[in-house]
């Protein structure tokens, strides 16, 4: 009891002086915290659920109907019986919600000196800039250590989650979220969107891969802005082709997504709804990116918005699609 | 006054059990309909590495109709239509309802809102938004997001005019005698929920006005780039759609305590803390929606709030269960159909409810929001229970309302079908929310494959179930042998006029001198307590 109390006043003062929390030196992990609460609240609930269903069993066998028991006793209540049941649960819950506070606390507060990234979701990908610049899709690297990422979308609701880190938050038009998590060990991490954000909902997926702190700074040094301007055209448009969500419904392998693949499409014929064909050439391409209303490829629906794209950009795009034979 | 026959006599009815059976055969096609998007949806997660019969975007379409036929048009109707029609101007000693004509309005209502969300799903921009239709998703979708605010319009004015009846005929219309503390608690039941209905269906109405707004008319209440705000929405939304929840839980709780009092034989324990916790939850009801938002960058103070008093719900709700085990106790129990519904329900609905103080605390919640987890808390705890227990009390008041009998054999060899395979079906998706994946997938990771599968084939167990127990009750309504007035010996007011009810209900309106669950009382000197 006396460690219930304490940790009541300790949370309180969590709660209310902030810079308490800032203070701490350990980095908590709360993901491990997670599994502690999940096995506190399991406990609780089967004991709760055989407390009911036990008696429930005992009493309908014990008491049921037959000769010499047509009616049951009559019994109004008992003061005492009911504030035991009102007591009891009472105290579960409150140990469960001061143990969850103390939780909530630890993923809400970002330890000093995080790396931060931030995270763009838009239909149905989400963009990953890194704190030098750096630009990739559905793949977020981060080196060993706690990770904050800013989040926010494009278009709808959408939510980033990371199971592994047992965190999750929902990633809104207009404003800046966040969440952090403690990435301890290397390795590639699932992440799923956990908003309903529409038709590609189940496909809105990506990863994150924890690297060591040199193999990040190597990977840093790589894709730098100087060095990516360095490329050729192709392989910026590549970059783009990722970096703008492109790829979120438009695969470059042949697979059918929510739009079509814009493998071999360069140079062919292709169908639209409206019944007519069109060659895909350059000005189809720089149209289509910009326009998205007109001329919907038969068997699709149109899920795309117009985008504001730089002329130079677009001929990197083109040139890429160009090399997607 | 003679009772009219016909078909015209019930489609220009206003006597409340007309009206009560209307919304019963209603909801029933409703409900039907639900199960049918299910077993559908079922099918689909058969397999996942492929299409079975339907891609993601009418699954979409297919869990959008589910969610909104199941809660707004069979669960909500069924016990604030036919349970409380039927049941309130009975239980408390009236010829009707305060307002008959406002009350057949309400069902005329109820039935334009449940064509358009037919509409909804057949015609072309079939919904797709969810039954929560968040912007800025609904704003974007080609879906007729008209159909959605319009069903909930007329759903709202029907609830809000069924709402004044209601509050209205229990306060006024109880007969001489009928005081606070001998209703049934079925009517203390119905009366928190349609409180809750009259507070929060106007801000629901409100919130999808503006949503219509943005859509059609160019405003921007949602439009976060333009100086609105999408979680605006959300909290509109759920000021109302939580306690909904409660809408069908709190006449749930009281048709429990009927059922298990007639077929114990004995007094519900704790009468009065019953009572008292019905509207203690219509009121903390109202302090719980944000923990729908724990992941949508609500304040973090806000979270933890919230968070007490979601789980505080757990107190009052944990009061009625130990009650009913307490009624059980040294009581005559009869296991007929009705009985097992409502110890079937108490055993899944225990198994919702731990797991919701388990949703209720915030830090757990980061990580299981929007999974499956949440899926199968609340089929455990709302779903599959609820309905098992609106099963339970239509076959409690079969006989009341048909003066027929229906099959016993039939009904619990369905009710065994339904609550082993509600009972495993939803298992598996608790493991998938712990693992942490997301619901509303059309497909979930490949590794999963296993789990939904059988998942799948026992919810087509308790699919069956429920359509065996839908087929015997319509069968019985048409053949049924003819049944005593009260065939379970119960003392509650209902059961003491014969079966079906004469017009009018009673010739006479009757004196009230004791409470409907005084079983076993003895002959004058009455022992209090143990």
């Amino acid at each position: 009891m006396n460690r219930v109390i304490m940790l009541i006043a300790a949370q309180l003062a969590l709660f209310v002086l902030p810079a308490a929390a800032m203070a701490k030196e350990r980095i908590p992990d709360p993901a491990k915290g997670w599994d502690a609460h999940f096995i506190l609240l399991m406990v609780i609930s089967v004991f709760v659920y055989l407390v009911v269903t036990i008696p429930l069993l005992y009493f309908v066998i014990k008491y049921r109907r037959r000769k010499g028991n047509e009616v049951g006793a009559y019994i109004e209540g008992n003061v005492g019986l009911e504030v035991t049941w009102t007591v009891i649960p009472l105290i579960l819950i409150a140990l469960i919600g001061v143990h969850s506070w103390a939780l909530f606390n630890d993923y809400r507060t970002v330890p000093k000196d995080c790396f931060e990234a931030k995270v763009i979701a838009q239909q149905f990908s989400y963009e990953m800039i890194s704190p030098e610049g750096i630009r990739t899709v559905n793949e977020l690297r981060v080196p060993v250590g706690p990770v904050k990422l800013n989040l926010t979308s494009k278009d709808v609701i959408h939510s980033f989650a990371v199971p592994q880190f047992r965190v999750r938050e929902d990633m809104v038009p207009g404003r800046e979220t966040y969440l952090w998590f403690n990435a301890k060990d290397p390795g590639t991490y699932e992440v799923f969107c956990s908003q309903y954000c529409g038709t590609g909902h189940s496909q809105m997926l990506a990863k994150v891969t924890v690297l060591k702190k040199e193999d990040y700074d190597a990977w840093v040094k790589q894709n730098t802005s100087e060095a990516a301007a360095s490329l050729p055209p192709e392989e910026q448009g590549k970059k783009l082709f990722e970096s703008l969500g492109c790829i979120g419904c438009h695969s470059v392998t042949g697979d059918k997504s929510i739009g079509p693949t814009v493998k071999g499409l360069f140079g062919n014929k292709t169908a639209l709804t409206d019944g007519t064909e069109v060659v895909v050439d350059e000005a189809f391409i720089k149209e289509k990116v910009k326009n998205p209303k007109e001329k919907v490829a038969k068997d699709y629906q149109l899920m795309m918005q117009p985008n504001n794209v730089m002329d130079t950009d677009l001929n990197a795009i083109v040139a890429y699609v160009k090399t997607l034979k | 006054m003679n009772e009219p026959k016909g078909f015209k006599s019930w489609i220009f009815t206003t006597d409340h059990k007309k009206i009560g059976v209307m919304y019963l055969v209603t909801a029933m096609i409703f409900f039907v309909v639900g199960l049918l998007l299910a077993t559908v949806m079922r099918i689909e997660n058969m397999d996942m590495s492929r299409q079975v019969i339907i891609g993601p975007q009418l699954y979409n379409v297919a869990f959008t109709i589910h969610g909104a036929a199941m809660v707004l048009f069979w669960m909500i109707p069924i016990l604030l239509g036919f349970f409380a029609n039927y049941l309130v101007p009975l239980m408390i000693g009236a010829h009707d309802v305060a307002f008959p004509r406002l009350n057949a309005l309400s069902y005329w209502l109820y039935v334009g809102s449940g064509l358009i969300a037919v509409l909804a799903l057949v015609m072309p921009g079939r919904l797709d938004t969810g039954w929560w239709a968040y912007p800025p998703y609904s704003i974007k979708t080609t879906a007729n997001i008209a159909f959605y605010v319009f069903a909930v319009h007329l759903l709202g004015a029907s609830s809000i005019a069924g709402a004044v009846n209601f509050i209205t005929t229990i306060v006024t219309l109880r007969a001489p005698g009928m005081t606070w503390g001998r209703l049934n608690l079925t009517v203390w039941g119905i009366f928190g929920a349609f409180i809750i209905q009259l507070v929060g269906v106007p801000v629901l109405a409100a919130g999808v006005t503006l949503l219509l707004f943005d859509k059609y008319l160019g405003t921007s209440f949602y439009d976060a780039f333009k100086g609105g705000s999408p979680i605006l929405y959300e909290h509109l939304f759920w000021f109302y759609a939580h306690p909904a929840v409660y809408v069908v839980a709190l006449p749930v709780f009281g048709i429990v305590s009927d059922i298990i009092s007639t077929f114990s034989q004995k007094k519900v324990y704790g009468y009065t803390s019953m009572a008292a916790a019905i509207m203690v939850i219509t009121v903390l009801g109202f302090e719980t929606w944000v923990h729908h938002l724990y992941v949508a960058s609500t304040e973090n103070w806000s979270r933890v709030l919230f968070m007490w008093a979601t789980i505080l719900i757990g107190v009052p709700t944990g009061i009625k269960t130990f009650n009913w085990l307490a009624t059980l106790h040294k009581g005559s129990i009869d296991l007929k159909t009705p009985m097992l519904h409502a110890l079937g329900f108490i055993s899944l609905f225990t198994i919702g409810g731990v797991t919701g103080i388990a949703n209720g605390s915030v830090g757990f919640d980061i990580h299981v929001h929007d999974t499956h987890w949440v899926v199968a808390h609340f089929h455990y705890v709302l779903a599959i229970s609820m309905s098992m227990l609106c099963i339970g009390g239509i076959y409690y008041w079969f006989p009341k309302v048909t003066g027929k009998m229906y099959n016993e054999s039939l009904g619990k060899f369905a009710f065994w079908l339904t609550l082993i395979g509600a009972m495993i079906a939803f298992l598996p998706q608790f493991h998938l929310g712990i693992e942490g994946i997301p619901r509303r997938y059309w497909k979930v990771p490949i590794r999963y494959a296993g789990e939904m599968r059988i998942a799948a084939i026992f919810s087509f167990i308790a699919i069956l179930g429920f359509l065996l127990t839908i087929f015997n009750i319509l069968k019985s309504a048409i053949s049924g042998p003819k049944a005593p007035a009260n065939p379970w010996n119960s003392k509650s007011l209902e059961w003491q006029i014969p079966s079906p009810p004469p017009f009018y209900n009673f010739e006479e309106i009757p004196v009230i001198t004791e409470g409907p669950y005084e079983y076993g009382k003895p002959e004058g000197d009455v022992k209090k307590g143990h």
